[in-house]
């Protein structure tokens, strides 16, 4: 599905992560593998140091925690909020949303358009096309676009396929009216018939959580996890992400009627380095256009990965000057969508953590 | 096809490989060698390859005649 908006624009932009970090060599001791071969993944996957709660920490303490921090600092104000929307597939509870959750946490007012969606790693896209369609309502000016995980709390650690490179976090997005006429372009796809690329098997309604579900198997390849725990097929999203995402960018370069040299960044989900690496490579895109450093310094919080490559790698330059980015997602759903918009001069562009 | 050994010697960590070799034998063989080749058979062939096809290619001399068989 192709989209077109103009006059919205993301205004400022906040990430939390939380303070508490661990490193790859502090948690090799759990993976079924010798030393060796496990640093060796390490160099190759880009693993370094990943940023993860503690306890159980929700992801409404992440959001409320950020939206508290801008209330504080006067770059946001609570009767200033039409809708809250926020992306997550770790939700405080099956029921109420968490979006109700924090609206209530917060004693934002009862007319807020609150809003839990449930997406992963093409979170921030399809959040900030969400925030587009309610920005076309007249009553409807300031939208709050939250995206935060905390799935390494479904993550096994003894899961060497996944457990590295997870990452907990929580992202705030203003994204308003301008009077600025610069057209967005988005896209997205959906394939249903590989959900089960990226899936946590046990614990909703098709197969409820039992104390069956929560015994630990070991896989053909030496990880061990339960049903209870997110378990990835890490060759078939590598083919899916190197066949989709180049012909995605492509239609939506033309779309947009736009050369790829003439995109500033191409601000990508972060899955890991490797990964990146060979879908830049595909695409004829530089490196240094397209960051891919995210799993290495805090790990891979779906959603929330995009935006911290933004504050991380952007920070403070996205305040005095405006960028032609090109936001891509791609991964759980299977889900993959694109953006091509201008970003700054922002509002706020920063990093904070959570303790 | 020229560089096809050199590659695949390369991403088994030995200095060089013959068609009679078996992929499985090979010390370096495990999850990240399966996504490096995975990988190869994207960029150098353009050929989708999963892991579980790999699972049923036995030598160097099979992967090879994979990639001519489904080379675009």
């Amino acid at each position: 599905m192709n989209l077109k908006f103009k006059n919205k624009k993301i205004s400022g932009i906040l990430t939390i992560l939380p303070a508490h970090e661990v490193s790859f060599e502090q948690e090799m001791g759990n993976y079924n593998f010798p030393p060796a071969k496990s640093l060796k993944l390490k160099l190759a996957m880009g693993y370094n140091k990943h940023r993860i709660v503690e306890g159980n920490v929700c992801a409404s303490d992440l959001c409320v925690f950020g939206l508290e921090y801008l209330f504080n600092k006067c770059f946001l104000k609570k009767d200033e909020i039409d809708a809250l929307i926020l992306i997550t597939q770790s939700p405080d509870y099956f029921m109420p949303p968490t979006s109700n959750v924090i609206q209530g946490r917060l004693g934002l007012n009862q007319d807020v358009f609150c809003l839990d969606i449930n997406q992963g790693c093409a979170g921030f896209e399809i959040g900030l096309i969400e925030s587009f369609f309610l920005l076309e309502q007249e009553s409807v000016n300031k939208v709050v676009l939250l995206n935060a995980d905390v799935m390494s709390r479904k993550v096994s650690k003894r899961d060497r396929n996944s457990f590295p490179l997870i990452g907990d976090g929580a992202s705030v997005t203003i994204v308003e009216k301008t009077d600025r006429d610069l057209a967005i372009y988005a896209n997205l796809k959906m394939d249903g018939t590989q959900s089960d690329a990226l899936i946590i098997p046990a614990g909703g309604f098709r197969l409820p959580s039992s104390p069956e579900t929560a015994v630990m198997r070991e896989d053909e390849n030496g990880n061990f996890r339960s049903k209870d725990n997110l378990v990835m097929k890490g060759d078939a999203i590598f083919n899916f992400v190197q066949t989709e995402v180049p012909p995605m960018i492509a239609r939506l370069v033309e779309f947009a009627g736009v050369r790829m040299e003439a995109i500033d960044y191409f601000i990508f989900h972060q899955p890991n380095k490797f990964m990146l690496h060979k879908l830049a490579d595909k695409m004829k895109v530089n490196h240094e256009k397209m960051p891919s450093n995210i799993v290495e310094s805090f790990g891979n919080a779906s959603g929330v990965t995009v935006p911290t490559a933004i504050t991380f790698n952007l920070g403070s330059r996205l305040l005095e000057k405006d960028y032609k980015i090109c936001f891509a997602g791609f991964g759980v759903g299977l889900t993959w969508s694109s953006i091509l918009m201008n970003v700054g001069p922002l509002g706020f562009c920063e990093m904070i953590d959570y303790k | 096809m020229d560089q096809f050994y050199g590659k695949v010697a390369e991403i088994l960590e030995v200095n060089e490989v013959r068609d009679g070799d078996v992929l499985k034998d090979f010390e370096a063989w495990d999850s990240l060698t399966i996504l490096s080749i995975i990988a190869m058979a994207d960029s150098d062939y353009k050929v989708t390859l999963s892991a579980k096809d790999l699972d049923n290619i036995k030598t160097v001399g099979d992967l090879k005649t994979y990639f001519e068989n489904h080379e675009k």
